[in-house]
């Protein structure tokens, strides 16, 4: 995965004059793009429309569709290669989620207060997994790995994706930490604190929110990730994106629906999950004092 | 006097600060040092190393790796990466600036939900994504069945084992890269120049080309990168999408580790991938220095 930049929730709005039907001509309602976004929008879900469906499905078919049948939720639930594969998939993407954080947050926090030559070279470095693809650091890990004599392993699969982990959270922090009011750190300290304890005490509570949505969010990417987990595993149990890349390989197996559609509803439920967390905790916990909006 | 007693405190906070905040970045930089760039110089030494008899890496100075590179048969999947991967941009900008304008402009109070919505399944596993997406695009899947229905193909019409399903495949997995940058920059936009542009007799065309598409540029030009990078890297589509004489740089690479053993031509094959996205970059960020400096004046 490369950069991705989540709109901002905070975009400004626009005056609403001038949308409404001032000039007839040109403020029609704009038919064929609407047809065009709708059209997107349907193939967009389609895909995953149809391995939800059949996943359901009583027959082996992926294209007739013979009824409801919670059949091959059974097969995957008594597939003991899959659980074992699924037990790899969280255990790593605890570590990473774990790893990555706390040297994330700290990494954001010295990017953005420490203004030397060595700040803006580990801003730098930090922006590299960012643009490189991810075949490419999964051929790198592999190699150095393999080049310190390391034999890959579940324990490799974790360093690689912590090491990529690291940017994520970094990135979504440094705005975050920009804007807060280094005052109230400075006032806390005026008051007695030292200046770790104006971290511990009034930074870090107020990043929390922005923390926990990160956290939650490289738990759902490491979960989901291929590329470097491909790349960096062993022959302990495969991660589980690993061992459906080669179920999808050697033909198709109904029961990858059913793990799909539960991976598909897991992404799915983490990522509102981390983009409702700032939300929960809106205007309490002196989030906006210390925001200096 | 006291000013000077209180700048002199601040100062020496400030360079404690300093040492503090030096100690925050650093754990983080050295693990990003020592596994991320000392991994991808690695890769550029055993580009030109050899293996042994066992295929274990053997660090030297070696061209047959970078040597081999020349041969047509490499030449033609670099060739045909690069030509899938721009196919995949274009398609990607098409597709992307109506669904992001219609959804700035006209999405009203429903634009963040929409905007979630493309995102959200982006976040969904990708190796789902595209094994469900090659399922729409099988012979009897949903896509042809329509197209078949109102004429467009017939019975022999292929998209799964050919380069449209290879294009295909890669536009489903990156277009959401096109659509956020775009939507971010059609968001900014001034809607009185678009009322301008139509006050002074532009036709809708017009307006577009002279006014709403230069003003929406870097955004387009951001979404390129992002979708030509991951694109010209992928593997996964032209493994599940085409057939075997589809192959894509990607494929290459993967084989060489895999299957092959070469380790010191798939090094120099990635070099090579790496070198490819190195110019695409430097002639994105030329592009932007140009416009930022051309908006200062």
């Amino acid at each position: 995965m490369t950069l991705l930049r989540l709109p901002s929730a905070t975009a400004p709005t626009r005056p609403a004059a001038g949308t409404r039907a001032r000039r007839g001509r040109a403020d029609r309602k704009p038919r064929l793009l609407i047809a065009v976004t709708a059209l997107f929008f349907a193939l967009l879900y389609l895909p995953i429309a149809v391995v939800a469906l059949f996943s359901f499905n009583s027959k082996k078919s992926l294209t007739v569709f013979g009824g409801f049948s919670l059949r091959w939720y059974r097969a995957f639930v008594h597939d003991d290669v899959i659980i074992s594969s699924l037990g790899t998939s969280l255990r790593i993407s605890l570590v990473a989620m774990a790893g990555s954080v706390v040297l994330g947050v700290a990494l954001a926090l010295g990017l953005v207060r420490c203004r030397t030559r060595l700040g803006s070279l580990a801003g730098l470095i930090m922006l590299v997994p960012l643009i490189t693809p991810e075949i490419v650091t999964g051929v790198a890990s592999m190699l150095l790995f393999k080049g310190l004599g390391v034999d890959l392993s579940t324990g490799t699969v974790m360093l690689a994706e912590i090491t990529f982990s690291i940017s994520y959270v970094t990135v979504v922090l440094r705005s975050r930490v920009a804007a807060l009011n280094p005052e109230v750190e400075e006032a806390a300290m005026d008051l007695g604190a030292t200046r770790w304890q104006a971290v511990r005490l009034v930074t870090l509570p107020a990043l929390l929110p922005a923390v926990l949505a990160s956290a939650v969010l490289i738990f759902a990417l490491v979960f989901d990730d291929f590329v470097l987990a491909y790349f960096t595993t062993g022959v302990d149990p495969q991660p589980l994106s690993v061992r459906i890349y080669s179920a999808i390989r050697f033909g198709v197996q109904p029961t990858i629906n059913a793990v799909g559609t539960l991976m598909l509803a897991g992404s799915i439920g983490l990522i509102a999950l981390a983009l409702f967390i700032p939300r929960l905790f809106g205007r309490r916990g002196g989030l906006d004092v210390l925001s200096g909006e | 006097m006291a000013l000077l007693r209180h700048s002199s405190r601040t100062r020496r906070r400030d360079a404690t600060d300093t040492r503090m905040w030096t100690w925050f970045m650093l754990p983080g930089t050295l693990w990003m040092t020592g596994f991320l760039i000392a991994s991808l110089v690695l890769v550029a030494v055993l580009a030109v190393g050899t293996t042994d008899d066992l295929g274990n890496p053997r660090f030297g100075f070696d061209l047959s790796g970078v040597r081999a590179l020349a041969d047509p048969a490499y030449t033609e999947v670099l060739v045909r990466s690069l030509g899938y991967a721009l196919l995949t941009c274009a398609i990607c900008l098409l597709i992307a600036y109506p669904v992001a304008y219609t959804i700035a402009l006209h999405g009203g109070r429903y634009k963040h939900a929409l905007i979630a919505a493309i995102v959200v399944p982006f976040f969904a596993n990708y190796l789902v994504r595209m094994y469900g997406w090659s399922v729409v695009l099988s012979d009897d899947g949903p896509v042809l069945r329509a197209l078949r229905a109102v004429g467009l193909a017939d019975g022999n019409t292929k998209i799964l084992n050919t380069g449209v399903g290879v294009v295909a495949g890669l536009v489903y997995g990156f277009v959401v890269f096109m659509i956020i940058p775009l939507y971010a920059a059609l968001e900014r936009l001034d809607v009185s120049l678009i009322e301008a542009g139509r006050d002074l007799y532009g036709g809708p065309v017009r307006t577009f080309f002279y006014v709403t598409l230069p003003a929406t540029r870097q955004g387009a030009a951001a979404g390129l990168v992002l979708v030509f990078l991951p694109a010209m890297g992928d593997f996964v589509s032209a493994q599940l999408m085409g057939g075997p004489d589809q192959i894509m740089i990607g494929n290459l690479i993967q084989d060489k580790f895999f299957q092959g053993q070469n380790w010191p031509l798939g090094s120099a094959l990635t070099m090579l991938l790496m070198l490819v996205l190195l110019i695409g970059m430097f002639g994105y960020l030329r592009r932007t220095r140009k416009d930022e400096a051309e908006a200062r004046r």
